[in-house]
């Protein structure tokens, strides 16, 4: 049963991620979210802390792999609710517009 | 880190060419068809483990895709393969397994640039947010001046009293207010006043703000004598000379009306099109109002949209002619709060009898009702209480509470959201209200208060510093105070900023 359940939420996320990507609404929510996030602080924040790991490790022996997994944690937790309400927001519009899902 | 690749790159590039890249780039990173979108939709996942991921990356030698982190599908790829450059497909970057990171080329990077721009372009997102990257001009000047001054969340820069110069208090609050408005500030900071006055630049009053601004942001605590200021006020807006006290509204709607002619400088231009300007006190604090006069007879509606920069609100009870008609008084009860004042500011109004209109439809004259809406909200919203009345033979001050917000949402009086048949659906209603949420938002920034009586009285002025820190101007004085001081205060201007700035 939850298997089942399962299977069916993958494949909702399938077709809810191509239909987003289909319309061109995935790269307007990325750009909404890419400018909220700017507004508010969050690249700056992020590029400061980025700054700080690459000095500590040493700018040679730092590679992306490295400062995905030390920012990724505090870039989540660093969103504001205010700009993660307003996505959801827009993917729920986008969703209710949608005939055939 | 260099913008040159990495040698291995540089190999492939000269054998294989920027081809593979380039179709890589605008089918599956930046797609500018509809074509390219679907494609895109349906072939991003994984070629080994079927699963979309969020680090997915193409080969840049063959048909493959593979996620990266996790089962490294792209990674086993290319070690059996011997393919050892793989593009992020959500970025468009580089990777170079022999070299084990991402590598920056200037050629791919301008394709990827390119492709991005056409890709925006296709979805209609030709305004959008650029994040600030200082000009050569910039970093030199940068480089000349050294001395830096970080905000911190306790600095007290742009905090400066005003000395009272003579009655002049109705001046120093809207000062205070007009530099405490963050658009105008970074517009001043920024120096972007251009001086159209020809050789008269000591006559122009925008001239005389941009000083002001250095001046409170000077870091200099001493109270600022704002005499130049008084001076200028003095020769370009003659009714407000001399020593009487003043009303703070008249002297506002002056300074903004002198600030946007000088803007224009002295050849008279704002003359020739009133209604085409960019000027910052234009682009800050106009509004678009909407007046729609419906007939009674044929409901034929005639719309108006007049430019406005602030916008005064009635406290008093109803006038008399409403008093006779108690079906009317209703509606027409003093007002307790900004909300009910604005709801009484744009409900429908019958026109008299005695106003009786010529329809251009009907070609008679008829009784009609009149409706005002926001067309065009501005940046800045400010709000005249009107608490003074002037009638022949007496002067009298409304003291009464109104109770005001410190975040206001102006969804409802917006032409848009008017409920009528009149061409507006109610689906387009409905949206506006559910989909963009924060769009018509405002936050408190500035309160201008009066105490006293009609004749005679004193003014002071709240003003926020930083996102929350509130402040109590009363001319060279300034207190730290509690947002519940601001709130609780009587209010006769109130200033508020848009919350959410479209990009242009």
């Amino acid at each position: 049963m939850s298997d089942d359940r399962r299977v069916r939420d993958a494949q909702m996320r399938a077709t809810i991620n191509q239909k987003l990507v289909e319309t061109g609404e995935r790269e307007r929510l990325k750009e909404l979210l890419r400018t909220r996030l700017i507004e508010c602080g969050w690249r700056d924040q992020l590029k400061a802390h980025c700054k700080e790991v690459v000095r500590q490790k040493g700018l040679e022996h730092v590679t992306v792999d490295d400062l995905v997994s030390e920012i990724t944690p505090k870039g989540r937790a660093l969103v504001p609710d205010t700009v993660k309400k307003e996505l959801l927001q827009r993917i729920r519009t986008f969703l209710s517009q949608q005939s055939n899902i | 880190m260099t913008h040159q690749g990495c040698k291995h790159l540089r190999e492939f590039k000269s054998t294989d060419g920027t081809g593979s890249y380039r179709i890589l780039v605008s089918y599956f990173v930046a797609c500018s068809s509809t074509e390219a979108r679907k494609r895109k939709a349906k072939s991003c996942i994984c070629h080994s483990c079927r699963v979309i991921s969020a680090r997915l990356h193409s080969c840049l030698s063959c048909v493959y895709f593979g996620c990266y982190g996790g089962n490294d599908h792209i990674k086993q790829h290319a070690t059996t393969k011997r393919h050892n450059f793989a593009v992020d497909l959500s970025h468009g970057a580089v990777f170079c397994f022999l070299c084990k990171d991402y590598i920056y080329d200037a050629e791919f990077d301008e394709i990827l640039a390119m492709s991005r721009k056409a890709s925006k372009q296709s979805i209609g997102l030709d305004k959008t947010c650029q994040p600030w990257e200082p000009s050569c001009i910039e970093k030199e000047l940068m480089q000349l001046h050294p001395k830096r001054r970080k905000v911190t969340e306790y600095s007290t820069i742009g905090l400066r009293g005003l000395i009272n110069l003579g009655n002049t208090c109705f001046m120093n609050c809207i000062v205070q207010a007009l530099t405490h408005t963050p658009l105008l500030r970074d517009f001043f900071l920024a120096d972007k006043h251009n001086c159209l006055m020809l050789n008269e630049s000591q006559r122009c009053l925008v001239c005389e703000m941009s000083r002001l601004f250095q001046e409170f942001y000077s870091g200099v605590r001493t109270p600022h004598t704002p005499y130049r200021l008084l001076h200028l006020v003095w020769t370009h807006a003659r009714h407000l000379a001399g020593y009487e006290q003043q009303d703070a509204h008249e002297f506002l709607i002056a300074a903004l009306d002198v600030l946007h002619r000088h803007c224009k400088g002295n050849n008279g231009l704002s003359k020739s099109n009133p209604h085409h300007c960019n000027c910052i006190i234009d682009q800050i604090f106009t509004g678009g109002l909407q007046s729609d006069v419906t007939c009674q007879k044929c409901n034929n509606v005639s719309t108006t949209i007049d430019p406005f920069w602030d916008i005064s609100l009635d406290l008093g009870p109803p006038p008399n002619s409403l008093l006779l008609n108690p079906a009317l008084y209703g509606a027409f009860e003093q007002p307790t709060s900004l909300m009910s004042c604005l709801k009484r500011f744009t409900r429908p109004e019958h026109l008299g009898s005695s106003a009786k209109i010529k329809c251009s439809k009907c070609h008679s004259y008829q009784e009609s009702t009149k409706q005002l809406t926001m067309k065009k909200l501005p940046v800045v919203a400010c709000f005249h209480l009107k608490r003074f009345e002037h009638s022949t033979g007496y002067h009298k001050k409304i003291s009464t509470y109104v109770e005001f917000p410190e975040e206001l949402d102006m969804t409802a009086f917006m032409s848009s959201s008017r409920s009528n048949n009149n061409g507006y659906s109610n689906q387009v209603v409905h949206l506006t209200a559910n989909g963009l949420t924060s769009q018509h938002k405002y936050s408190l920034y500035a309160v201008v208060n009066h105490r006293g009586t009609a004749d005679t009285g004193h003014y002071t002025c709240f003003i926020r510093q930083h996102k929350n820190q509130w402040f109590k101007c009363e001319d060279h004085l300034i207190t730290k105070v509690d947002l519940k001081d601001v709130l609780r205060s009587e209010g006769y201007l109130l200033f508020y900023h848009k919350q959410i700035l479209e990009y242009e």
